[in-house]
């Protein structure tokens, strides 16, 4: 039978009872995902000490509260991806832009920084920004972090960002062109503000990559949260618990970001995406 | 016609598309201040907007020259800008921007072309409504407008640049036919108070009513130019003779 065809009472019987076996399929799901976990850790024998993992989170001694290495760690990851985060947008910009530009010039260094940076893995170049160029610069292993961050970064948001500029309907600049509007204005006041709207999710996307990312400057000595959990791993030998909880931090962090991003693209839903402005 | 009489100068325009399609060949018009031009186009449909396109420099052109108000449209961008800023244009398909409201559509080229402070745009944008009669409408988004409600609010938005010049690209075509009555008469009010207008349209009874002259067009050519009554009453070129007898 057609679905349009079934009476309304039947079809919402029917709709409440596929909604209860989707239920029953995902705890099914999630109870084979821990009994698997069980039957894995019981068979190499570990020897769970869940007990000393929040000593390492903060410390309440005589009263006082203090934040543990991994908090610290924390801290440091977050400094690292804020700012990254912020020169992430402005370097993806530039270069989308550059990519869309008149001047050849422009186009063919956007183009180079995409490749080269696109085409190469981010620990190497995290090691190149910290051994070659931050002595030219004179910048330390923070600065070179937040730098290689970001150029990694800023070249994958580039392209989400043009993506974004270039779906737009021509007869956006056009009209713009028409009202005698200068480029930048045309930018920054019909261009952009479409454009990111269409990717704010791929662009969330990024910024999640970022924060996970941001783990690998841990290998030129900051003491981030992935760096703080190996030296605790190294003293304690309690791999499982300390990796399993700073796995759950960074899911609370990456978390945060979708959610403010959802609050956002919610809050921007003033106008629909598609379809507006006239026939297509 | 004195030269300076003449606001916009076109001659022997050519513009051929990527594809080989001519679109304008050795096309020459000019347009005398206050006087309203309707360009109507043969059923082939070639050259269709891309003369009105050439003219504010949406499209370049391959060979001829164009002169608005005196300032040529060459390549030098402060010509360029000016001529912008003089010509306004309407769409077959709106091109508000979706996500400002209708009044801030209408505010933004006054407050960053013209410079105008946020209450003198305020006032304009407030009286350029009323003149297209929706004024109620102010504070939606284009979506939430029909698309003859749509239309009048981008020609107030490009009126609000006060521009010497506004041309129109079939801004009836594409809506419902309840709807471009009211489009039309706005049209109208304009040439009644002397704008230059070039309109491109489908519509003859508007082209008879308010139109000064008439531009039969055909394969990127005029095929036939004349006064209005004249040129419905009693056209010369055989072709427009076909055409009209198949339309009226």
């Amino acid at each position: 039978m057609k679905r349009g065809m079934t009476p309304l009472h039947l079809r919402s019987a029917a709709a409440s009872r596929a909604a209860l076996i989707d239920y029953g399929k995902f705890f099914l799901l999630a109870g084979l995902a821990v009994w698997l976990l069980t039957l894995g850790t019981r068979g190499m024998g570990y020897n769970w000490q869940w007990y000393r993992v929040p000593r390492f989170l903060f410390t309440t001694e005589g009263g006082v509260w203090a934040a543990g290495p991994l908090l610290q760690g924390l801290w440091v990851t977050l400094e690292i991806s804020l700012l990254s985060l912020l020169c992430t947008l402005i370097l993806g910009l530039t270069a989308a832009l550059f990519r869309l530009s008149d001047s050849f010039t422009a186009r063919a260094l956007a183009r180079g920084y995409l490749e080269l940076i696109r085409n190469t893995p981010l620990l190497i170049q995290i090691f190149f920004v910290y051994f070659v160029i931050s002595p030219v610069l004179d910048i330390g292993a923070f600065a070179s972090a937040v730098l290689a961050l970001s150029l990694f970064e800023g070249a994958y948001a580039a392209e989400i960002l043009r993506a974004g500029i270039v779906s737009l309907q021509r007869g956006q600049w056009e009209a713009a062109h028409c009202l005698g509007l200068g480029l930048f204005d045309t930018y920054r006041d019909v261009i952009l503000p479409q454009a990111v709207r269409r990717v704010l999710p791929p662009l969330a996307g990024q910024g999640i990559s970022l924060i996970k990312d941001s783990s690998l400057v841990s290998t030129i000595a900051i003491y981030d949260l992935t760096m703080q959990g190996q030296k605790i791993v190294s003293e304690t030998f309690l791999a499982f618990e300390i990796w399993f909880t700073v796995a759950a931090i960074y899911l609370v962090m990456t978390f945060g970001l979708s959610f403010a991003v959802r609050a956002l693209e919610h809050r921007m839903n003033g106008f629909p995406i598609r379809g507006a402005g006239g026939i297509a | 016609m004195s030269a300076d009489e003449r606001i916009i100068e076109a001659r022997e325009i050519a513009k051929t598309f990527p594809g080989g399609v001519v679109a304008l060949d050795r096309f020459t018009l000019a347009v005398r201040r206050g006087e309203v031009v309707v360009i109507i186009i043969g059923p082939s449909g070639s050259g269709k907007s891309t003369f009105l396109r050439c003219l504010n420099g949406l499209e370049e052109i391959d060979g001829g020259s164009i002169v608005i108000d005196g300032i040529p449209l060459d390549h030098h961008r402060k010509n360029r800008l000016l001529i912008r800023q003089e010509v306004g244009m309407v769409f077959q398909s709106f091109n508000l921007f979706p996500h400002m409201t209708v009044r801030e559509n209408i505010d933004l080229a006054q407050i960053r072309v013209r410079k105008k402070t946020r209450t003198d745009a305020a006032e304009t944008t407030m009286s350029l409504l009323a003149k297209v009669g929706i004024t109620e409408k102010a504070d939606r988004y284009p979506h939430e407008l029909s698309g003859g409600q749509q239309q009048r609010v981008a020609i107030a938005r490009a009126l609000a640049m006060s521009p010497k010049v506004m041309l129109f690209d079939e801004a009836t075509s594409a809506l419902d036919p309840e709807m471009i009555g009211e489009v039309l008469d706005v049209m109208r009010t304009l040439a009644a108070e002397g704008m230059t207008m070039v309109v491109v349209t489908h519509e003859m009874g508007f082209a008879r009513e308010a139109g000064d002259r008439i531009v039969f067009m055909e394969n990127g050519r005029i095929v036939e130019e004349g006064e209005t009554e004249r040129f419905f009453a009693a056209p010369r070129e055989e072709r427009t003779h076909a055409f009209l007898g198949q339309i009226l």
